[in-house]
């Protein structure tokens, strides 16, 4: 090995034309990529551009980068003056937290119920069952759950007046204050089983012998859980938890899309719904083009927030 | 491990699971049974576990739409060639950045990666497909979605578990890399793509929202735009269609949109028994080791 390194380092390289011309047929294959994340990823990026410059009902991207008027931060100050800004910008970080702190956490805990079941075939039944929301839409599920709720031929309404949670029939779809509440279960139902798979499979590759000895040891059920399979799943929950804090403040549009109506608006409007209302059929471009990047910044902020609190709490940042 | 004792833990375990099952699958049946039964009964409320009164009429008018074969054909045509431009031209790209020896690869790399945590949003996006003349056509469907950096992640993640001899041994037979992509690396992968090609046939199976907003043509409409407007606008008929005064008495919007939801949704029951095995596999790989 040391030869060769010897070797190559005396013959003189080959000039960098020469070697992207051996290579070509690669260069090719990357550059591909590189081609379309310039056009769909990288463009869009810099037509951010628009948000700063009249160019509202303008189609032609190229002619608003380059010719409309700048207007410097207008654009932002017409949303936060918006009659609707603080509802929207209430809802945005209140149902995201909330989804957060929720339907992060669920699935890994369902995943430890799932391989703590004994039964092979029961354990192959649940996850059959419950993975299988997954594969249908939000539109579809969404669908479902509106017949489900509905007054006159739901089954949802029966069964909370039989409980004793309400007195008399509610409409909850039209009902505002219900609206973060359906968000959390929906997406539980329809997602908790396909989001614990990952954890699952991680689960799974533990080593048993680790839980034989504990159990040699005297460890219990809960200690075994907690001292074997959360520290050594922990790798796996942090991966996922930096996706979904990247992600923070982008709404699932499809979800809260189906359960949102005139009713329920105060709740449920949320920036991305926003966006699509002013910027697509409106086509207040420049305007909604700054709220989606207004959008990024509080992101951003409490992306920072977040890891400050977390440093000064737990001795650890978020990254 | 299996202890004789009676465990209080494991009874309590298996009946929540239980019960979350019943949660997650009741809906599926809610609809069914609802979908079977008349309109105007069926307003009267109660259909819980059987059709009270049993009529295929929602399904008549649901399938003499001519919307919903429409839908159909544009659903299935951009997920079977969405599917598969998307996973040839993302594991290609990712095999070309799988090289050790490709020029540039780690400034590739990091182009790759900022797209991940930046982007510009929805209307510049828009506005950008519009200026590609791709807003009212078929291909809005297939080329922005064709390439994903996430997957192009996991493959090379798997690519690289591939001995370096193969290639190697390849190019000494006098394959060009074209070749050996094809031949050699994709017949290799084939658990990853797989679950990455199942991942992205659910994603264009089920998204309306790109069609909702790139597209206006009603002969662009996939199923779940339909089922959307169903749904929404409870816009169950098509204007065209002639619905006998007798079948009317039969269906109500309720019933016939849950007919329209167990068609789209038939489709997903009869292939998912045998994609299970598939859920697994490319996880393993891709995301643990990468």
């Amino acid at each position: 090995m040391q030869q060769e390194t010897a070797l190559t380092k005396l013959r003189p390289q080959p000039s960098l034309p020469r070697r992207l011309w051996k290579q070509w047929q690669i260069q090719f294959m990357a550059l591909c990529g590189i081609v379309f994340i310039l056009i769909f990823n990288y463009l869009p990026m810099f037509g951010i551009v628009i948000a700063f410059k009249k160019a509202d009902y303008s189609v032609n991207l190229m002619k608003s980068v380059v010719e409309a008027p700048w207007v410097g931060f207008s654009y932002f100050k017409e949303f936060i003056n918006d009659y609707q800004f603080r509802d929207i910008l209430f809802n945005t970080i209140g149902l995201n937290l909330l989804q957060l702190l929720i339907n992060f956490p669920a699935p890994i805990i369902f995943a430890i119920l799932i391989s703590e079941i004994v039964h092979k075939r029961y354990k192959k039944f649940v996850q059959s069952i419950t993975y299988f929301p997954h594969f249908i839409s939000w539109i579809v599920f969404g669908g479902i759950v509106i017949n489900m709720l509905s007054v006159e031929s739901g089954v949802v309404v029966p069964i909370l007046m039989k409980l004793g949670f309400i007195d008399e029939p509610v409409a909850i779809l039209g009902e505002a204050t219900a609206f973060w509440g359906l968000i959390i279960i929906t997406s539980i139902i329809k997602g908790l089983g396909w989001g614990s798979i990952i954890y699952l499979a991680a689960i799974t590759s533990i080593d048993p012998t680790l839980y034989e000895a504990a159990t040699i040891d005297g460890a219990g059920r809960f200690r075994r859980i907690w001292h074997i399979t959360l520290p050594s799943i922990s790798g796996t929950i942090i991966v996922f938890f930096l996706l979904s804090v990247s992600n923070l403040l982008n709404s699932s549009f499809d979800h809260i899309w189906v359960f949102q109506n005139p009713l329920n608006l105060e709740r449920s409007e949320v920036i991305d719904t926003f966006v699509y209302k002013m910027g697509i059929t409106q086509m207040r471009y420049s305007y909604t083009t700054a709220v989606g990047l207004f959008k990024s910044l509080v992101a951003l902020v409490l992306l920072v927030a977040g890891h400050l609190l977390s440093k000064r709490i737990a001795g650890r940042g978020i990254f | 491990m299996v202890t004789k004792r009676f465990d209080w833990f494991i009874v309590l375990n298996y009946t929540f699971l239980a019960l979350f099952c019943v949660i997650t699958i009741y809906p599926i049946y809610f609809v069914l049974i609802g979908s079977f039964n008349e309109g105007s009964d069926y307003m009267r409320g109660g259909v819980f576990l059987f059709p009270r009164e049993f009529s295929l009429a929602n399904y008549g008018v649901v399938l003499q739409d001519e919307r919903l074969y429409v839908g159909l054909k544009v659903s299935i045509l951009r997920t079977v060639i969405g599917t598969l431009t998307s996973i040839l031209f993302t594991a290609m790209v990712s095999y070309a950045m799988s090289r050790k020896n490709l020029i540039w690869r780690s400034p590739y790399y990091w182009l790759h990666l900022i797209t991940l945590f930046f982007g510009g949003g929805l209307i510049p996006y828009f506005l950008v497909l519009k200026n590609l003349a791709l807003i009212n056509s078929f291909w809005v469907y297939i080329i922005p979605s064709m390439f994903s950096v996430f997957n192009m992640i996991i493959f090379n993640s798997f690519f690289r578990e591939i001995p370096e001899e193969l290639h190697e041994s390849a190019t000494v037979d006098g394959a060009n890399e074209f070749r050996i992509f094809l031949s050699m690396f994709i017949p290799l992968s084939v658990p990853v793509l797989a679950t990455v090609g199942l991942w992205n046939a659910v994603y264009h199976w089920n998204s309306f929202f790109d069609a909702m907003i790139f597209t206006t043509k009603r002969d662009l409409m996939p199923l779940q735009l339909l089922l959307m407007k169903m749904i929404r606008e409870a816009d169950v008929i098509s204007n065209s269609q002639y619905i006998p005064p007798q079948v009317q008495r039969k269906i109500s919007v309720q019933t016939i949109r849950m007919a329209a939801i167990m068609v789209s949704t038939v489709p997903i029951l009869c292939v998912y028994p045998f994609l299970q095995r598939y859920f697994v596999t490319g996880f393993m790989v891709g995301s643990l080791k990468g």
